[in-house]
C-alpha cells in the first residue's frame, strides 16, 4: 500500500512523498511521487502510470484534500511518469501540466487538450505555486532528451526525476539512503544503462553542485540527504554512462 | 440508476465525504488529552469532586473508544477512495473501447465480448464500492451513538463539577471543552450522514 510522508515541512510550505508499494505487483518499476503544498495550492511531480492512480490517488487523499492539486509537473513522457493524466483530469479537467515543450504533442497521447500543457523551453522555467516560485532545471539526455528536474530553492529540495534512481530489491525499502555504498551499487546499473550521455552527465554535475540541496528526490529510490547529495552528484560525474549493452 | 451506482463514478463526492471525516478525526485526536487532563484535575481536587473523578473515569473510556472508532471510519474512507479512484479508471478504460466504432458485424463480435469482460470488471468494483459506502455508512452511525454518550458524561461532568469546591471553574472549564468537542464532531457527522443519504 502506498503512503504519503511529509519530507519537508515550514508552515503552510510543505513538502510529501509518495513512497514504495510493497504490495504492487513485481512487474510494475516502483515509483515515488511527490507533492508540493504551498498553502491552498498543491503541484503533483510524476504523478505516476495508470496502473498506480488509486493507489497515488487515495495516498494523497489521506493527508491532502486532492481537489488543491492544481499542477502536475511531468519530468518527462514516460508511462510510469504521466500515464495517469487522464485519470487526473477526469477529477479535475482544469489542471495544468508542465513538460518539454518536446513532448508537448506526444503525451497528450496519454489524454489532455491544448488547455492543458505548460511547454517549458529547453533552458527551463520558473512555475509558480501560490506565491512560490519552482524552478523547472534542465537534465536533457538524463535519461529522455527532453528531461526536466524541479527545484526548491526555498525548502532546498531536487526532484531529480530518473538521476538517483535505484533499483532496490526487497528489502531495502527506507524512505532515505542510510548506506551510501552499500545503496549506490543499486544505482549503478540504471545509471550506466538509462544515462546515454556523459557530456550531458557532466554538464548537469556542474549546475546542480553549485545548488544548495538538503535533499535530493529521485523518482525510483531512496532520498539523499545530506553530505549524500554531494557524494551523490560526484559519484554520478565519475561514472561512465552509456556504456551498459553487454558485448 | 440507484444511489449506490450514481455515486460509484463520484470521485468528487466521495473526496468530500473523506475531507469531512479527516477534519473530525483530528478535532477528536483532542478529546483524549482533555479527558486525560480532566482525570489530573479530579485527582488534584481530592474529595471535593470525587463524583467528577467518576465521570472523568468514564470520560477516559469514551476517548479511547472515539480514538478507536475514529480509526475504523479512517481505514473505511480509504478503502473508498481507493476502490472509487480505481472505478475512474475502469470507466476510463470502457469509454475509449466503446468509442471504437463496431458497424460491421464482425467488429461488433470482437468487441461485445472484450466490453463484457470488462463490464463484469466494473460491476464487481461497483459492488465492492457499494460495499464500502454500507460499512461507511454503519460505522458513521456507532461514531454518532458513541458521540451521544460522551455528550451525557460531558453533561454529567458539568453537573459534578459544581460540587467541586474551589475547584469548580476549573473542572467545568474541562467539562465545556468535552462538550464543545463531541458536540462539534457530532454535528459534522450528522450532517454528512445527511448529505450521503440524498
Amino acid at each position: 500500500m502506498k503512503k504519503l510522508e511529509f519530507i519537508y515541512e515550514d508552515g503552510h510550505h510543505k513538502w510529501a512523498v509518495v513512497a514504495r508499494d510493497l504490495e504492487k505487483p513485481g512487474f510494475l518499476i516502483d515509483t515515488n511521487e511527490y507533492l508540493v503544498v504551498n498553502g491552498s495550492e498543491a503541484l503533483l511531480a510524476d504523478p505516476g502510470g495508470m496502473e498506480i492512480f488509486s493507489a497515488v490517488f487515495s495516498a494523497i487523499s489521506a493527508e491532502v484534500d486532492p481537489c488543491t492539486i492544481r499542477h502536475l509537473f511531468a519530468s518527462h513522457q514516460d508511462p510510469d511518469v504521466i500515464s495517469s493524466l487522464a485519470l487526473w483530469l477526469d477529477f479535475n479537467p482544469d489542471l495544468k501540466c508542465y513538460l518539454s515543450w518536446l513532448w508537448g504533442s506526444f503525451i497528450p497521447h496519454f489524454g489532455g487538450t491544448a488547455e492543458t500543457f505548460v511547454s517549458i523551453p529547453d533552458e527551463g522555467m520558473d512555475i509558480s505555486l501560490g506565491g512560490l516560485t519552482l524552478e523547472a532545471v534542465p537534465a536533457h539526455y538524463l535519461h529522455s532528451s527532453g528531461n526536466f528536474n524541479l527545484y526548491d530553492r526555498k525548502a532546498k529540495i531536487l526532484f531529480s526525476g530518473d538521476v538517483g534512481a535505484a533499483l532496490l530489491p526487497s528489502g531495502e525499502d527506507g524512505l532515505f539512503v542510510e548506506n551510501f555504498d552499500r545503496h549506490i551499487r543499486h544505482a549503478q546499473g540504471f545509471h550506466r544503462r538509462w544515462m546515454g550521455s556523459n557530456a550531458a552527465k557532466l554538464n548537469w554535475c556542474e549546475r546542480v553542485s553549485r545548488l544548495d540541496i538538503d535533499m535530493l528526490c529521485p523518482q525510483h529510490g531512496a532520498i539523499y540527504r545530506g553530505e549524500d547529495v554531494k557524494r551523490f552528484i560526484d559519484w554520478f560525474a565519475a561514472l561512465d554512462v552509456g556504456s551498459a549493452i553487454k558485448e | 440508476m440507484d444511489s449506490t451506482a450514481s455515486q460509484t463514478g463520484d470521485l468528487r463526492r466521495v473526496v468530500q465525504a473523506n475531507e469531512v471525516i479527516k477534519k473530525v478525526i483530528r478535532i477528536s485526536s483532542g478529546v483524549n488529552l482533555v479527558a486525560l487532563n480532566a482525570m489530573l484535575i479530579a485527582k488534584r481536587s481530592g474529595e471535593r469532586s470525587r463524583g467528577f473523578a467518576v465521570v472523568s473515569s468514564e470520560l477516559r473510556v469514551f476517548s479511547r473508544k472515539l480514538e478507536g472508532a475514529m480509526t475504523g471510519l479512517g481505514a473505511l474512507i480509504f478503502e473508498l477512495v481507493r476502490d472509487a479512484a480505481a472505478m475512474r479508471k475502469q470507466l476510463h478504460e470502457r469509454h475509449h473501447l466503446f468509442n471504437i466504432p463496431a458497424r460491421e458485424q464482425q467488429m461488433r463480435e470482437i468487441m461485445e465480448p472484450v466490453l463484457a469482460r470488462m463490464d463484469e470488471r466494473m460491476h464487481k468494483t461497483r459492488g465492492q464500492i457499494g460495499r464500502d459506502w454500507h460499512k461507511l455508512r454503519l460505522q458513521l452511525n456507532r461514531v454518532l451513538q458513541l458521540c451521544e454518550t460522551g455528550g451525557s458524561l460531558a453533561r454529567s461532568a458539568k453537573i459534578e463539577a459544581v460540587y467541586g469546591g474551589d475547584m469548580s471553574a476549573t473542572l467545568k472549564q474541562v467539562a465545556n471543552q468535552i462538550e464543545e468537542t463531541v458536540n462539534e464532531i457530532f454535528s459534522t457527522l450528522k450532517l454528512l450522514r445527511t448529505q450521503l443519504a440524498e
